[in-house]
């Protein structure tokens, strides 16, 4: 008996850093927005942050607090958790962990739409009028996608119909850039492509909400499935998984809460792969388990990144997702090459 | 009493028929196995019974309810399905797929409740795993694997299990373990369909056989009745004899 005691006492330990995870990743996101409120340009100490956060404090810095870094810090956040969410989600749908929205050409769609509305200056006419056609591009990818999930059996034509759009997208987005009729909507393009969340306002976030509270809704009321596609498509049918269901809820899942974040920011890409990949193991390496820590992290990940961009001197501010692809890019490299091929 | 029954059941991809009216039943108490060459359609079969593919004509039914009727929840309680054994996408916990195995009971592995704990910790003892749970799945060899697979199976409580090739590349002692599981399984009142390959081994634990060669039943049946040599010419094109001490193969015809 006492021989199986040190092994109880690890497994003890083991859930305990398990049930841990989420509350600590909680704190530390609570940290980083405060954070973000502090720095900045120029740096607030913190008892004026915590006055300006809780009604007191002059109108400059309720201003520079209210209206300028927390709805910035809070922007990157939610960016960051849509695409952590979708990242896990889809990951555990095809059972592969370089799945992204950006595989399923989701947010190239968004973006595409995105470019669209400021080529023909449709954002001159109405402030929504970005936001709107982001997500409209994001449905669009994904009511493709999920007519195709009803039509086929097979994962990987899902991979190649993402790898079209995505192409496809791109190459009319060059076109676009190509045609842009003034330098200032070729610039206001690039803004977009490279991905930002400077100077987001809270009427920004209140757009994109609804998209991205019906995305994660759906994400988490089905994340069930996910689990249970660890054993591949077959025994998972066979263990009472509604594989049409599942494949057509992760995509609309996914899709409507990348549209939000591209909505919000324009394309950031890799924060969807890194962070499922950081807290896999975790949580046992189940996919279901690993959609909210993953979602958190992804958010602290992205603040992180967005308060590196505000106190890095550089000439002109560094863009949140040029940030993000020269941090996930190499982590992308680093993940596919840790991969054994016997998986496939 | 559980039951799977189906009748004239025909089952088309494109344009090549893959199983032809095939009529059979599995019956709570028995150990059948479905025995036929490479291509036979026995998967293709076990697939139309169980509703996961659409049946170009026939029915089959669970205890008279038409398997399409059921959901895939439904259907899961009733049958457990061991498809081949696939490689896992992640490197999961034994405990944790065993635990999927109470899926279609609605447990949320990491979160069980009482009664699926107690169901996984008996399936995880009878399978002889329980020095193996806390480990990583892609570090067990292939007959701890297949001894998981079985214990995910047994997990759900189903009064019927159909195993797709339960034993393939697993050495003899392994076989015979993964067989005496399903044979305690079936003793204790459950009915198990298996697809074999090796005729020998069917032979020593079948209460029945059937036997399919291009998409048809050709032959359904106790032992005795249908294992011969005839048989095993016409249906795996091999001469064989058959005696009281086993089958001994001597090469294709």
């Amino acid at each position: 008996m006492s021989a199986s005691k040190p092994k109880t006492e690890l497994a003890s330990r083991a859930s305990l850093l398990e049930r841990a995870l989420i509350p600590c990743l909680l704190a530390a996101c609570a940290i980083t927005l405060f954070l973000s409120c502090l720095l900045g340009s120029t740096p607030l100490p913190p008892d004026r942050v915590l006055a300006a956060l809780f009604g007191g404090a002059d109108v400059g810095d309720r201003l520079v607090v209210w209206s300028i870094r927390l709805p910035r810090a809070l922007t990157a956040f939610l960016v960051g958790a849509a695409l952590g969410l979708s990242g896990a989600a889809l990951q555990g749908l095809l059972r592969n962990p370089l799945a992204e929205p950006g595989v399923l050409g989701v947010s190239a769609s968004a973006s595409l739409a995105a470019t669209f509305s400021i080529f023909y200056g449709l954002v001159a006419l109405s402030p929504w009028a970005l936001p709107l056609a982001a997500i409209i591009g994001a449905l669009a990818a994904t009511a493709l996608l999920a007519l195709a999930a009803i039509r086929t059996q097979s994962v990987i034509t899902l991979i190649l119909i993402g790898v079209g759009l995505s192409s496809f997208a791109g190459a009319l987005m060059s076109l676009m850039m190509n045609l842009a009729p003034n330098p200032f909507s070729l610039a206001d393009m690039i803004n977009w492509m490279l991905g930002s969340v400077a100077n987001r306002s809270f009427n920004d976030i209140g757009f994109a909400a609804p998209f991205l509270i019906a995305g994660a809704a759906i994400l988490l009321l089905t994340r069930r499935g996910l689990s249970a596609l660890t054993l591949g498509e077959e025994a998972a049918s066979g263990i009472g998984v509604n594989l049409r269901n599942q494949r057509i809820f992760t995509v609309l899942g996914a899709g409507l809460a990348t549209g939000a974040s591209v909505a919000l920011a324009g394309a950031i890409g890799f924060v969807g792969i890194v962070a499922p990949h950081v807290i896999r193991p975790f949580t046992r390496h189940d996919p279901a388990r690993s959609l909210i820590p993953s979602a958190l992290f992804a958010g602290l990940i992205l603040m992180l990144a967005d308060i590196l961009v505000r106190i890095l001197p550089s000439q002109s501010e560094l863009k949140l997702g040029v940030v993000a692809a020269l941090i996930g890019a190499p982590a992308f490299v680093w993940i596919a090459m840790q991969r054994r091929a016997a998986h496939d | 009493m559980t039951s799977l029954r189906i009748s004239d059941l025909t089952l088309h991809a494109k344009q090549t028929t893959l199983v032809d009216g095939a009529s059979t039943q599995l019956n709570a108490g028995e150990l059948v196995v479905l025995l036929g060459p490479n291509g036979a359609g026995k998967t293709s079969l076990i697939r139309g019974a169980l509703g996961l593919v659409q049946p170009t004509s026939g029915r089959s039914e669970i205890d008279g309810q038409a398997v399409s009727s059921l959901s895939p929840t439904e259907r899961a309680q009733r049958v457990s399905y061991l498809p081949q054994i696939r490689p896992l996408a992640w490197p999961n916990r034994v405990s944790d797929v065993v635990a999927l195995g109470r899926f279609s009971h609605g447990a949320t592995i990491g979160r069980l409740s009482d009664a699926d704990q107690a169901a996984v910790d008996a399936a995880i003892s009878a399978c002889d795993l329980t020095h193996l749970k806390d480990r990583s799945a892609d570090t067990l060899s292939g007959g701890e694997l297949a001894r998981m697979h079985c214990a995910r199976a047994f997990a759900a409580n189903a009064p019927l299990l159909v195993a797709d090739e339960p034993i393939a590349a697993l050495d003899p002692r392994h076989q015979f373990r993964i067989l005496d599981l399903i044979k305690t399984y079936v003793d204790q009142g459950g009915g198990a369909l298996l697809v074999l390959h090796d005729i020998d081994l069917a032979a020593r634990h079948a209460s029945r056989l059937i036997w399919m060669k291009d998409g048809r039943i050709v032959a359904d049946g106790t032992v005795e009745k249908t294992l011969n040599a005839e048989r095993l010419a016409e249906v795996y094109g091999v001469s064989a004899t058959v005696s009281e001490s086993g089958i001994i193969m001597q090469g294709a015809l």
